[in-house]
């Protein structure tokens, strides 16, 4: 019998679809903020060619370093933190132990959450003056706080915030990744006389580097992208303090009416994104190659 | 009316499908044209029955109005507008966005629609643009003081006058504030209903003396960060850091109205329009109203310009939004929105016709501020991008904020913002 060959069109048909997604939703707006970034537009609404104009208008703007300064440092502890947070939940819904499917649901329950109705439901908790949060805290005798009033406080609500939502969904992944690790393992270093501690770090960490590589590489992406907090909740204040670039990108485009200057924004924090997403593959596979 | 929701359109659609389906007249020959419209969206009530009155009278013409909370709707407008296609047909323009829009050729020129000699000087001048009638006046708008009469009794402090002879200063404001707020009841003294728009605060400065923007409309610095108005806005500061007589953060302006009608403020600078909101709301308030405060060394300067709406020039349906634009102009309209939502009339013939409704406390103070304090916000194209950035700093200034530092800073992006339009 005469084996079976798949015309080489069907692959590309099946692939079609999702190619011209990828190219309509992904590559194309990408390319659109590339070109975008060096041009302008007059108050007509004709695009102009302005060449570097836009991005040395940037360098000489101390709003837009110091909103590069408030993404960092953002990044820098939240994408720590959540994936702590996250592997943390997932250790303890591991154990197959009665009622923990109900404990994995609830930790997973505010991904279902849109982040702009995680933003208002926010807002209203930890609202200064009226907000139920500080009501309780005034009950319990303690200081109301200002939450995202404070220019000392706004960065790590919202990091608290944002993790609240982010940190289950996370979890999943790396639950999966728990999962997968034989049993086996942990139960011949248990007898070589590995204590938990030791069996978390030479075991179980090891073996997670995949699945961390992958949540860390997204989850800041996820990050540098985050903008809905910062619009509905803070308009990027006060002072500057959690005016994330994204939420600068659309000032821009939106307020200031600034699209040249909102596609440059958007091409800085793709570029960020590729050099630290790069750099954080770097460093897992170096560790996954050290360790053989 | 068809409200914004597609559920909305999918209806009527539905509907007349169903009529084809049944051997009715051709759907086609009957049906309706629907203008798109955006519109303020607060409250319902106050906006429903205006477009309800349009369809009866117009039946040929269906309204899919989208309204946009008042926090949203700069923004919903402009990315709409910056597609620059046929939709919305119609929006609502915040007067002192006539030029900025126009600037950018969102707006049809109105002046062969419309007959100037209806409107009050000061509602055609911010309708506008390069000589031409760019935007059409619906209502114009001015500030009062409310004050809860239960609260000062109950605090023994003399309420203010109705006099605009007797007004009184933000100094004699503070004090009497002071004696009103009660912290362990969470009751406040004083609030502002719009405490981050430059719509309600530019005044403070103005009083002192201060110019909000240069004469030719493209230069911050200087102006908006001179000493007037950092002075201004450091005794505003104050109300919230110091003296503790505001609610910090309250910057959408409905709460602070719901506060004063809950009990919670004593004394309000709100608008006009805010008495229908409190009245409907809360009919058992016994509350008064005194002109708007200035301060003791300066003089008294209060806001003023309000909503108009626009037609956008590339709307395929020209004679429709031409009708809507005739019927949304007439006496019977305006006195109508007056009811629902007591902005002061743009047309002359109004307060012509409801004399014996002005004779009150508030119109009479609003007369007289028309006639003598209000100060339209300054005349730039650059005022979309003037006002989100003064805004941001005015937030900021109440949470803490250095106040010269925000000002300046807020100046010097809005220089760089208006580069565009010399």
């Amino acid at each position: 019998m005469a084996p079976f060959r798949v015309p080489p069109w069907i692959p590309a048909l099946f692939l079609a679809p999702a190619l011209a997604g990828l190219l309509v939703f992904r590559l194309g707006p990408i390319l659109i903020a590339l070109v975008g970034g060096f041009t302008g537009s007059t108050l007509r609404g004709e695009t102009v060619f302005v060449g570097m104009r836009n991005y040395a208008d940037l360098a000489a703007d101390p709003s837009f370093w110091s909103s590069v300064r408030v993404t960092l440092l953002f990044n820098l502890i939240i994408n720590p933190f959540q994936i702590c947070c996250a592997m943390g939940l997932a250790l303890l819904v591991l154990r197959p132990t009665r009622g923990v499917a109900l404990f994995r649901a609830a930790y997973l329950l505010p991904m279902t959450v849109s982040i702009a109705l995680t933003s208002v439901i926010w807002t209203i908790l930890l609202e200064p003056s009226v907000g139920p949060v500080n009501g309780m805290l005034k009950a319990l005798g303690l200081q109301p706080q200002p939450f995202f009033r404070s220019e000392g406080q706004s960065l790590v609500t919202l990091i608290l915030v944002c993790t609240w939502k982010g940190a289950g969904y996370w979890m999943i992944f790396l639950l999966a990744g728990l999962l997968a690790i034989p049993r086996e393992l942990h139960e011949a270093a248990a007898i070589d006389g590995a204590g938990a501690w030791q069996r978390f770090l030479r075991v179980t960490l090891p073996l997670m580097r995949r699945p961390l590589a992958f949540v860390l590489v997204a989850d800041t992406a996820i990050n540098f992208l985050l903008f809905a907090p910062a619009y509905i909740i803070t308009h990027g204040g006060p002072a500057g303090s959690t005016a994330l670039l994204m939420f600068e990108a659309y000032q821009a485009a939106f307020a200031l009416l600034n699209h040249g200057r909102s596609l440059a924004i958007s091409t800085v924090i793709l570029v960020i994104i590729g050099v630290i997403a790069v750099l954080e593959l770097r460093l897992f596979r170096a560790a996954h190659e050290r360790t053989g | 009316m068809a409200k914004i929701a597609r559920r909305g359109l999918g209806r009527l659609s539905l509907a007349a499908g169903a009529a084809a389906a049944l051997g009715g007249t051709p759907a086609r020959a009957q049906a309706p044209t629907t203008l798109k419209v955006i519109w303020m969206g607060w409250p319902d009530n106050q906006v429903n029955p205006l477009m309800e009155w349009f369809e009866k009278r117009n039946p040929s013409i269906k309204l899919a109005v989208e309204k946009i909370p008042f926090n949203q709707i700069f923004q919903t407008i402009e990315v709409r507008l910056q597609a620059r296609n046929a939709d919305p047909d119609i929006f609502i323009c915040d007067s002192p966005l006539t030029a900025s829009y126009g600037a950018r050729g969102h707006l049809m020129d109105l002046t062969p629609h419309l007959d100037a000699s209806r409107f009050a000087k000061s509602a055609l001048a911010a309708a506008t643009h390069e000589g031409k009638i760019a935007s059409a006046p619906f209502g114009s708008s001015m500030q009062v003081m409310f004050y809860n009469k239960a609260m000062f009794r109950e605090a023994g402090v003399a309420p203010p006058p109705a006099d605009v002879a007797q007004r009184w200063t933000w100094e004699k404001t503070l004090e009497a504030a002071r004696k009103l707020t009660d912290a362990a009841k969470g009751q406040w003294g004083y609030a502002f209903e719009q405490s981050e728009r430059p719509y309600q605060l530019l005044p403070l400065g103005q009083s002192l003396g201060g110019v909000a923007l240069s004469q030719d409309g493209f230069k911050a610095s200087g102006f908006i960060d001179g000493p007037a108005f950092v002075e201004a806005y450091t005794w505003m500061q104050r109300l919230y850091t110091d003296w503790k007589v505001s609610p910090q953060g309250q910057f959408d302006p409905n709460i602070p109205v719901e506060m004063f009608g809950n009990g919670k403020v004593a004394m309000l600078v709100a608008g006009t329009f805010s008495v229908a909101t409190l009245q409907q709301r809360f009919p058992s308030l016994d509350f008064g109203i005194a002109p708007m405060p200035y301060f003791e060394k300066g003089k008294p300067v209060t806001p003023t310009g309000a909503w108009h709406f626009a037609i956008n020039p590339r709307t395929r349906n020209q004679s429709q939004t031409l009708t809507f634009l005739r019927d949304f102009m007439t006496e019977e309209l305006h006195s109508l929105w007056f009811k629902l939502r007591p902005y002061p009339p743009v047309l002359k013939s109004i307060w012509d016709a409801e004399k014996a409704t002005f004779d009150t406390d508030m119109w009479r103070i609003v007369r007289h501020e028309l006639d003598n304090t209000a100060q339209p916000r300054p005349a730039t194209p650059g005022f979309r991008e003037y006002e989100d950035l003064v805004r941001v700093a005015l937030r900021d200034i109440q949470t803490g904020a250095d106040v010269k530092a925000a000002l300046s800073g807020a100046a010097q992006r809005i220089d760089r913002e208006m580069q565009k339009y010399r």
